[in-house]
């Protein structure tokens, strides 16, 4: 219902700022309707966008359960992806069903190992994962661009610094129109996980740790391995979708591959409150807001315009639904009787 | 036309779970000293939040210089003439002590050599020593307390409060802090002195408020007209909750012991200095003294949530110095934390959350949790120990404060412990509450069990203890029979090795 009201609200505003700019207010909205829900072909394309998005959102709040916030998905899902190049690599003439489960499971080892360091320094001396996450973002880019021009470039690709294409039958079958088999696969990922966190013995002790820490040492909980054990667990989710991007939507390995989607990750789990189980229904809203606001550029709408639209959408249907948990009470500033 | 600097009538500040004032009052005459004193939990800090416009009151009035005011933020009251230095200094260290002293009141075009100069003299005026280019974090604690004092004066606060401001320093500190006092009083200002040292309050102080759970139990008492056995009897009650009727204990053998305990804090304080005592079972041991006198130290070093830096805990005869909460949980240890809310309890979590917090992993089915046997043991807990709730997925903090200590002790008793450390666990609670939890310590201890209490109300203790020791300072100031001392023994034994 407030999800409705926060849209309507949101489309009405919209109107006002393409009339301002001098747009036109309905066809903007039937391409934008049209490039995201309207077709199976656009539809599909939105779930396969809604992928990555949705195992960043869910990478981020299986960390902010335990209280912690890594800002590093962008940078685990670049490491992930370079761990599944590397497994193609070593695996370049195994069977494709073999190599891909290879590959993405070297993605959420190397997913982990990106937010390891940060789970230590945080779990041993307190160092704040934030910083730490947030940095190593910038190495892995770096070091993508180190081995597109070094040792894995590409030596058909005239010269141009790419990374060598992975190999063809690591590619993960199409399931419906454009969508792949990666749309399947993250929706059981999310379900088995707020499942587990919400069933298991270790996902108890998450939410005890996430109450207080003095809380959880009291109750007998080692904070230092949950914080440890929580930062890498977020890894490798982020690092698994990077290994998703590579065999699903991508080719080869580039340091476009994140396209944002770990920052993005950030306000999924934000708008999904936190909760793994809401992640996946926000990145597919999220993701067809982005399609539709991409889309309305070709029709001579401003970039900005778009961004602007975008963000109304979002903020408008998603943030509605959230405050509405909120109440508003008058205080009386003069004394109360 | 001499109003009071200060009205505080009927404060009443709820919170979840708490209620930190039950109608508090307090009357501020200018140009005086005001002490407000209290145990931990009375309320003080509470209240001067409510004063400060750091909380708005959920009833009462304040009133300054006889005009009734309504601060919705600190800045409000600030400019209203009141000033606050809390226990937590709000100092930026990478500035120096001019930049902290005006920040957020400076001139609009900054004069760093004419602001200096006049922090100096402001400094000079009221008798500290105060280089104003030095930077903060080369200040001692009682230097940084001064510059937070120089901020408030900065912006001519007529009314400041000081919370807990000795804590942070060393005695001749100490000193310094009461003649800088004197001189802010003697031109008409008025301080509010929160503390539960005695010995200061009666040597700074002229008048002096006593908070006990929330409520004013002593009102502008003059200093020159009570002794600090009197103050100290205000502060721990003698208002007696006696429903319960103990049998004799038949102690046995040694299940808590305790050798040269020695626990510095967190601001490098000698918290627990070379403290020794042991509980047998079948005796509750009472600790007595003014809160905030390492008590809260020492049952937190026996659950193992606090390190000790020297001696021993053994419970039932297993070494446990070394071990983590949980192995002293296995070697019998049942642990009632002072603070319940943000210790013993997960407040925002479910029910059954926090009622399997002991026994969760006895629950396990390979990985996962058996929520049916979670639920199943939290109803139990709830029938057995009438714990009054709405719904099992309500979160903890919507319980009442008894409700919730009842589920607490209750999930610490459940696996009949050999050794129960309960912290104030009366302590907030209502008569019926009090009983209920008095009743099952005592249960507790006619079971086997040996139990270590601490409670600021001296009453309390004389009933249900069976040997009283008595902390001051961090050290064992005494050790009585509850059945053959007087209050006015406890204490002066209370006010320490003076």
């Amino acid at each position: 219902m407030a999800f409705a009201i926060g849209l309507i609200f949101a489309l009405i505003i919209g109107a006002l700022l393409l009339s301002i700019s001098g747009d036109p207010v309905f066809d903007t909205y039937q391409r934008m309707w049209d490039r995201s829900f309207g077709t199976a072909d656009t539809l599909s394309a939105t779930f396969n966008r809604a992928v990555p998005l949705a195992l960043a959102g869910l990478a981020v709040s299986v960390a902010a359960t335990m209280g912690l916030w890594n800002i590093g998905a962008e940078g685990q899902i670049l490491f992930g992806a370079t761990a599944a190049t590397l497994v193609g690599r070593i695996g370049a003439d195994w069977p494709g069903p073999v190599l891909i489960v290879a590959m993405l499971l070297g993605a959420a080892v190397g997913g982990a190992l990106w937010s390891f360091g940060p789970g230590l320094a945080r779990a041993e001396i307190g160092v704040s994962e934030i910083i730490t996450t947030l940095m190593l973002n910038e190495v892995a880019l770096r070091l993508i661009r180190y081995l597109q021009n070094g040792a894995w470039k590409d030596p058909e690709g005239f010269g141009f610094p790419q990374v060598e294409a992975r190999p063809d039958q690591a590619q993960l079958g199409q399931i419906w129109e454009r969508a792949h088999l990666g749309v399947i696969i993250a929706l059981v990922v999310i379900a088995a996980f707020a499942w587990f966190l919400n069933r298991s013995v270790w996902g108890y002790e998450l939410k005890i740790a996430g109450s207080s820490p003095k809380t959880a040492t009291y109750a007998g909980i080692s904070m230092r391995r949950k914080t440890l054990g929580v930062m890498l667990l977020s890894g490798a989710i982020a690092g698994f979708a990077g290994g998703i991007e590579l065999t699903g939507t991508a080719s080869r390995l580039s340091e476009n591959i994140s396209n944002g989607f770990g920052f993005a990750g950030i306000i999924v789990a934000a708008l999904a409150l936190m909760r793994p189980s809401g992640v996946a229904l926000v990145a597919v809203a999220f993701s067809a807001v982005q399609v539709g606001g991409l889309s309305i550029q070709t029709l001579g709408v401003s970039p900005a315009v778009s961004a602007i639209l975008q963000a109304l959408i979002l903020f408008g249907a998603i943030g509605a639904a959230v405050l509405s948990t909120y109440q508003i009470r008058l205080v009386d500033r003069k004394v109360a009787a | 036309m001499s109003h009071p600097a200060v009205e505080l009538d009927g404060i009443w500040k709820r919170f979840p779970g708490v209620i930190a004032n039950a109608g508090a009052s307090l009357t501020v005459r200018p140009g005086t000293v005001h002490a407000v004193l209290g145990g931990n939990g009375a309320g003080k800090t509470t209240l001067m939040n409510c004063l400060a416009g750091v909380y708005l009151p959920d009833e009462g009035t304040v009133r300054i210089d006889g005009e009734e005011v309504r601060f919705s933020s600190p800045a409000d009251a600030l400019s209203a003439g009141i000033g606050m230095v809390h226990q937590e200094f709000r100092l930026v260290p990478v500035f120096t002590v001019a930049e902290n002293v005006v920040l957020g009141a400076a001139p609009s075009v900054l004069d760093m050599a004419e602001i200096n100069q006049k922090v100096a003299a402001l400094a000079d005026r009221f008798g500290f020593e105060a280089e104003p280019t030095r930077p903060i974090w080369q200040l001692s604690m009682g230097e940084r307390q001064r510059v937070e004092i120089l901020k408030a004066l900065w912006r001519d606060a007529k009314v400041l409060i000081l919370d807990e401001p000795t804590a942070v320093l060393t005695p001749q500190e100490a000193v310094e802090l009461g003649s800088v006092l004197r001189q802010m009083v003697s031109e008409g200002r008025s301080v509010i002195f929160i503390s539960h040292k005695l010995d200061e309050v009666t040597s700074f102080c002229d008048e002096a408020t006593v908070l006990r759970d929330g409520k004013t139990v002593a009102s502008s008492v003059a200093i020159a007209d009570v002794d600090a056995g009197q103050l100290a009897e205000l502060m721990v009650g003698s208002v007696s909750v006696q429903q319960v009727a103990p049998r004799d204990a038949t102690p046995g053998d040694v299940v808590l012991a305790v050798d040269n305990l020695t626990v510095v804090d967190s601001r490098g304080i000698t918290a627990v200095d070379d403290i020794s005592l042991s509980v047998h079972s079948g005796e509750i041991v009472g600790i007595a003294g003014v809160a905030g006198n390492g008590q809260r130290q020492l049952t937190d070093t026996i659950a193992g949530l606090d390190v000790a830096q020297a001696g021993t805990v053994t419970i039932s005869g297993t070494d446990v110095t070394a071990l983590t909460t949980r192995h002293r949980v296995d070697a019998g240890l049942a642990y009632v934390p002072e603070d319940r809310l943000g210790v013993g309890l997960a407040p925002k979590l479910p029910i059954t959350h926090n009622a399997v917090m002991r026994g969760y992993r006895t629950m396990r089915r390979g990985p996962m949790l058996s929520w049916d046997r979670a639920r199943a043991y939290a109803t139990g807990l709830i029938e057995k120990f009438d714990v009054k709730i709405g719904r099992m997925e309500a979160p903890m903090a919507s319980l009442s404060g008894g409700n919730l200590q009842r589920l607490l002790l209750g999930r610490e008793l459940s696996d009949d412990p050999r050794v129960l450390v309960a912290s104030q666990p009366t302590r907030g609670l209502d008569v019926a509450g009090v009983a209920a939890i008095q009743n099952l310590l005592l249960e507790q201890r006619d079971a086997g069990a040996g139990v270590l209490m601490v409670s600021e109300d001296l009453d309390e203790l004389l009933a249900l203890a069976d040997r009283i020791v008595v902390m001051s300072e961090g050290r064992i100031a005494g050790e009585f029979d509850p059945k053959q001392v007087s209050r006015t023994e406890i204490g002066e034994a209370m006010m320490g090795a003076q």
